[in-house]
């Protein structure tokens, strides 16, 4: 089968998520503060080993754009937009209760 | 008499299939100005390219179609072609909003003959009657300027309010070049961020006007600029170029796999140097093997479009500035080229469709 493509980012301020809805069928919503923790930058996650959480209190989300055909990048309020999530990395991000028990995280 | 209403005729034509796309070409929203009075059926079939290779296929298949319906006694297809655009992706800011679709000429590696089979290329779909441009994106050894013989520099035009760059025309094409700003001789000494600048103003600081195809020239490698071209552009898909022989494959492999990671489709591969025809023997020399591309095609499940021979009129009137199909368009190597042109405009119809699906990606917030 085709990989998951997302056919809408949503960024629900009153939440303070960003919801994702796949074109199967998959939605999920994403904390901001959990999508900055995971930003896969190199300034964020340096170069090589196991993927960190880094803990930003208070991520503002200023805005998103897509890259290309295959991901989205992120603007902090704090000037941070080196985080360029594929739509792989993204959808395996996903942190519904459904993909958390099957990724075991 | 029976009487032939227009939804009959919709609903026989709805059995036509569009070969590439497999959908009928009613749905597809193919069929149009159709006109039905007295038994007389009068349609257009908008093709999806100029090129399109199946054309006599989907004209016998109407027939058929309607052959099958009480009381169409006249019958009278035309065709015509709307270039659908098949950028995917949903990049906020197009780059190029006025062209259509944007094909990646690329190679792992030098040396195969990128530029020849790119503009080459441009040129045959230019001559199936599509608006094509030619974009010279090989910062390291630009040689398109040299291949289509062109003399003049960009110039300065006034658009919107703003001003752009137009493109010198070399046989009828809009030819962009970072050949065009270098003094001859001069070396491309640049690290990425100012590649990455410069490939930025090719793009957007140059009024290509309308545009089915563009056409890139890449440099060789998955380096700087390919990354650059698959994040600030919606690429339609890309074109890999390789020669016969076993190692050409893992330069298709790494190519691939570079694209596969940026979601560019591969619409096909084409094999160039395949053979040689000896003008003394008459016998077809394989100087590098064969069918090393088609081989790797098939492992890859990747559309192959055809074997380009080394011919040494195509590198005379390559070096002279003169497209070959321009040259001689009734050779045998224009010939080649027309028909990988043709399939190469069917794929990237297949991938328009396809690509739909990317393209819808709203960004919003609420």
């Amino acid at each position: 089968m085709a990989k998951p493509l997302p056919v809408e980012i949503n960024h629900i301020k009153e939440k303070g998520a960003v919801r994702v809805t796949w074109d199967d069928d998959h939605v999920g919503d994403y904390p901001r503060e959990y999508l900055r923790g995971y930003c896969p930058c190199a300034l964020c996650q340096g170069h090589g080993g196991e993927v960190k959480f880094i803990d930003v209190v208070d991520a503002k989300l200023g805005g998103i754009s897509a890259v290309g055909n295959y991901a989205i990048q992120f603007q902090w309020e704090d000037g941070h937009n080196t985080g360029i999530y594929t739509f792989d990395y993204l959808r395996s991000l996903c942190p519904c209760p459904e993909c958390k028990d099957s990724q075991d995280r | 008499m029976e009487t032939v209403t227009q939804d009959i005729v919709l609903e026989a034509l709805k059995k036509v299939q569009d070969p590439e796309i497999h959908r009928d070409i009613v749905s597809l929203g193919m069929v149009k100005n159709l006109e039905v009075a007295a038994g007389k059926v009068k349609f257009t079939v908008e093709l999806t390219t100029p090129a399109c290779p199946l054309r006599d296929r989907i004209h016998e298949d109407c027939k058929k179609a309607l052959a099958g319906v009480n009381g169409v006694t006249d019958l009278e297809i035309s065709f015509g072609a709307q270039v659908r655009g098949s950028k995917s992706g949903a990049g906020q800011t197009d780059l190029l909003p006025t062209v259509k679709n944007v094909v990646l000429v690329a190679a792992g590696k030098g040396g195969v003959g990128k530029s020849t089979v790119a503009a080459n290329l441009a040129v045959a779909l230019k001559m199936h009657g599509a608006v094509t441009g030619l974009l010279d994106a090989d910062i390291y050894g630009p040689s398109i300027p040299i291949i289509m013989g062109v003399k003049e520099e960009p110039k300065k035009i006034a658009v919107n309010g703003g001003f752009k760059l137009g493109p010198p025309m070399a046989h009828g094409l809009p030819v962009m070049s970072i050949g065009f700003f270098l003094e001859p001789d001069q070396a491309v000494i640049w690290r990425g961020p100012m590649l990455g600048k410069a490939l930025h103003q090719m793009m957007a600081d140059v009024h290509w006007g309308d545009l089915d195809y563009l056409v890139v020239d890449m440099p060789p490698g998955t380096g700087d600029v390919q990354i650059t071209f698959s994040q600030q552009l919606k690429v339609s898909g890309a074109l890999l170029v390789a020669t016969p022989q076993e190692v050409a494959l893992a330069d298709v492999v790494r190519a691939k796999s570079m694209f596969d990671k940026v979601m560019v489709p591969i619409v096909g591969i084409v094999e160039n140097m395949s053979y040689f025809i000896c003008d003394g023997c008459g016998k077809k020399h394989e100087i590098f093997s064969r069918g090393g591309a088609a081989r790797a095609a098939e492992r890859f499940k990747i559309p192959f479009l055809g074997e380009i021979p080394i011919t040494s009129s195509l590198r005379e009137w390559s070096d002279k500035g003169v497209p070959i199909l321009v040259r001689e368009p009734k050779s045998e190597i224009s010939k080649i080229f027309l028909e990988i042109a043709s399939k190469l405009a069917g794929q990237l119809s297949v991938v328009s469709e396809t690509a739909r699906r990317a393209q819808s990606l709203k960004i919003v917030s609420s």
